[in-house]
């Protein structure tokens, strides 16, 4: 037994010493294989989060959502509604939300103004949202001025700075009083900008949308599933699978191109020649190659890996946010919440670190299954 | 003894390429002594030397090593019979680059799997008598012609073998420096060790350490005789 060990022991020390000795080679395959890695593992840990902070979002979110639209464009809705939409069956509850954006040119950022169903700010005050505090530099007890619907400045007191469990939620969000978010917005007394509906059997939410589609034709109502199938669509398990196969693939693909390119050099197949003339056995030499495809394979996964968890939870996806975000790109900066599903990194070591080592086993194989005395002539 | 009984060699066999270097050759190489096989480039010595080595197999014909038939053994015992039989020198010296020449010496010990201390021992020890103890960290690629011959004989010696094969091993070695090597064979021998060597300078050829010389020509043996 303790001959074994240290017989392993041999075996690793020249495989440490063999990569070191093709430092150029091995360098260079290192930074690809790393980069590519760190793409990949920056794609899945950015769209899971995302799906994950949609989640989220949509865990309290109301069942239906009415709106009112005019020619496709979103108008105030009565506040008269609420009360007829209650009286449908099924239906709980109808709230009026009040909420919109403001846009702020010198910071190039979009803000969500929001009044709370609860514990509202007394007027005069706001709480703003970690993003929010950030872009302006302010904390409790600050002044923060939107210009509203006539042009004209509004100032704020922030009361708080609000801290929740996803920053996607609430980063951008600033809350209100109800008048301050009226004399801001110019919506009219008897109006709101949507309402809200809680309905009692999930089987009747289409149903209750129906009634109100014919109780008021000029109405939308969003039915929470459809929301979070829209989510699905874009950052569902499905599509990041795929995405996460068919990029694991295209890495796998790349990779054992790149080795089979190169293959062994004259160099290798003389030294494993000379391994097997005196006295190494075909498995040693197939030993010593997969310890060295696992110390690179291994070294580029876990350094792409945790590159990626740094870029995509410390740095904010600074690489490619804008380019998955799309509009978003208007937000104030946000970090996502760390959500790893590791069954996708697992995913991508089995379509990473496996083909790789295979690969670099099986040329190395070959070479020692032939007489040395062949492979040294 | 190793014996080599009516043995062929073809390399790339159904290939336009086709060659056979060896044709019906038998040998009995008796332990304890100094065998040289002599002959002109392409006689076939090299290849005879790498099939009594157990570093290939015959295409046809067998060959015994103290009674065992090694022609059709797996390959794994026949690397442990390489490991644990033979030290081979080779004509080119065939040290590994980058590594140490202490690093060399213990390459073929690894798959023993014996402590680090002890065999690192043993191979200073086997440096120390080729002067080498000033060289045992050097890169193999920065000593002079002599010393990687030294370095290289160390290695085939590091296993404690009982047959020492030497391919060439003068080739690259000028007249002082093949002496030099023919005086390291002699102690060896006189310590026991089996040698067989493959070449056709004269320097070995004529040698009084040489108790059988074996010509060679065609891939066949045409004459056996004493030494001088």
């Amino acid at each position: 037994m303790a001959n074994l060990i240290e017989r392993q022991r041999y075996i690793l020390d020249y495989t440490v010493s063999a990569l070191l000795r093709r430092k150029g080679k091995n360098s260079s395959l290192l930074l690809v294989y790393t980069l590519i890695v760190f793409v990949l593992s920056s794609v899945i840990f950015f769209t899971h989060a995302l799906k994950k902070e949609a989640e989220l979002v949509l865990k309290d979110g109301p069942e239906i959502v009415v709106q009112r639209t005019m020619t496709g464009r979103n108008q105030p809705v009565p506040l008269a509604w609420a009360e007829s939409i209650r009286k449908i069956s099924g239906v709980m509850a109808v709230r009026p939300r009040l909420w919109g954006y403001v846009y702020d040119t010198l910071l190039k950022a979009n803000f969500t103004l929001m009044v709370p169903a609860e514990n509202q700010p007394e007027q005069g005050s706001i709480d703003v949202g970690s993003g929010v505090a950030r872009a302006y530099g302010a904390s409790t007890g600050d002044m923060i001025a939107f210009a509203g619907h006539d042009g004209e400045h509004r100032i704020f007191t922030v009361r708080n700075i609000i801290d929740s469990e996803s920053q996607l939620l609430t980063s951008d969000l600033v809350l209100l009083s109800e008048l301050d978010y009226r004399d801001f917005s110019g919506i009219a007394a008897g109006q709101a900008s949507d309402l809200v509906l809680r309905v009692r059997n999930p089987k009747e939410y289409s149903t209750v949308a129906k009634k109100i589609t014919r109780m008021y034709p000029d109405s939308r109502p969003i039915v929470r599933t459809e929301i979070q199938r829209t989510y699905d669509a874009v950052f569902s398990w499905r599509s990041g699978l795929i995405v996460l196969i068919f990029s694991a693939s295209a890495l796998a693909f790349v990779i054992f191109a790149w080795d089979k390119a190169s293959g062994l050099s004259a160099e290798e197949r003389r030294e494993i020649g000379i391994l097997k003339a005196v006295g190494w056995e075909t498995s040693d030499v197939m030993l010593m190659k997969f310890w060295e495809g696992v110390a690179v394979s291994l070294t580029a996964f876990l350094a792409g890996t945790v590159l990626a968890y740094a870029h995509v939870f410390f740095a904010s996806s600074a690489l490619f946010m804008p380019v998955l975000k799309g509009w978003s790109t208007l937000y104030p900066s946000f970090r996502l919440t760390p959500f790893v599903d590791f069954g996708q990194v697992a995913t991508l070591f089995l379509f990473s670190v496996v083909p790789y080592t295979i690969t670099t086993v099986i040329p190395a194989w070959r070479a020692a299954t032939i007489d040395p005395d062949a492979v040294m002539r | 003894m190793i014996s080599a009984q009516n043995i062929s060699k073809t390399f790339n066999a159904g290939k336009p390429n086709e060659f056979t270097a060896l044709h019906g050759v038998s040998l009995d190489v008796h332990m304890l002594e100094t065998t040289i096989l002599k002959g002109p480039s392409g006689s076939g010595k090299t290849t005879l030397l790498g099939l009594l080595g157990g570093m290939a197999r015959p295409t046809t014909g067998r060959i015994h090593i103290k009674d065992r038939e090694i022609t059709s053994l797996p390959e794994r015992f026949l690397s442990e019979i390489r490991r644990s039989t033979f030290g081979f020198i080779f004509q080119h010296f065939n040290l590994i680059k980058g590594l140490t020449a202490i690093e060399n010496v213990m390459i073929p010990a690894y798959p023993n799997g014996e402590k680090y201390a002890q065999l690192r021992k043993r191979a200073l020890e086997i440096m120390a008598t080729f002067n080498l103890e000033k060289r045992i960290d050097a890169k193999v690629e920065w000593l002079s012609g002599g010393e990687a011959q030294r370095v290289a004989i160390a290695r085939a010696l590091i296993n404690n073998p009982t047959v020492i094969i030497a391919d060439e091993p003068t080739a690259h070695l000028d007249t002082r420096l093949s002496h030099e090597l023919m005086g390291i064979m002699s102690d060896l021998r006189a310590k026991g060790t089996t040698i067989i060597i493959a070449s056709h300078d004269p320097i070995v050829c004529d040698s009084n350490i040489a108790d059988r010389v074996v010509e060679m020509r065609d891939g066949q043996i045409v004459c056996h005789g004493n030494g001088p």
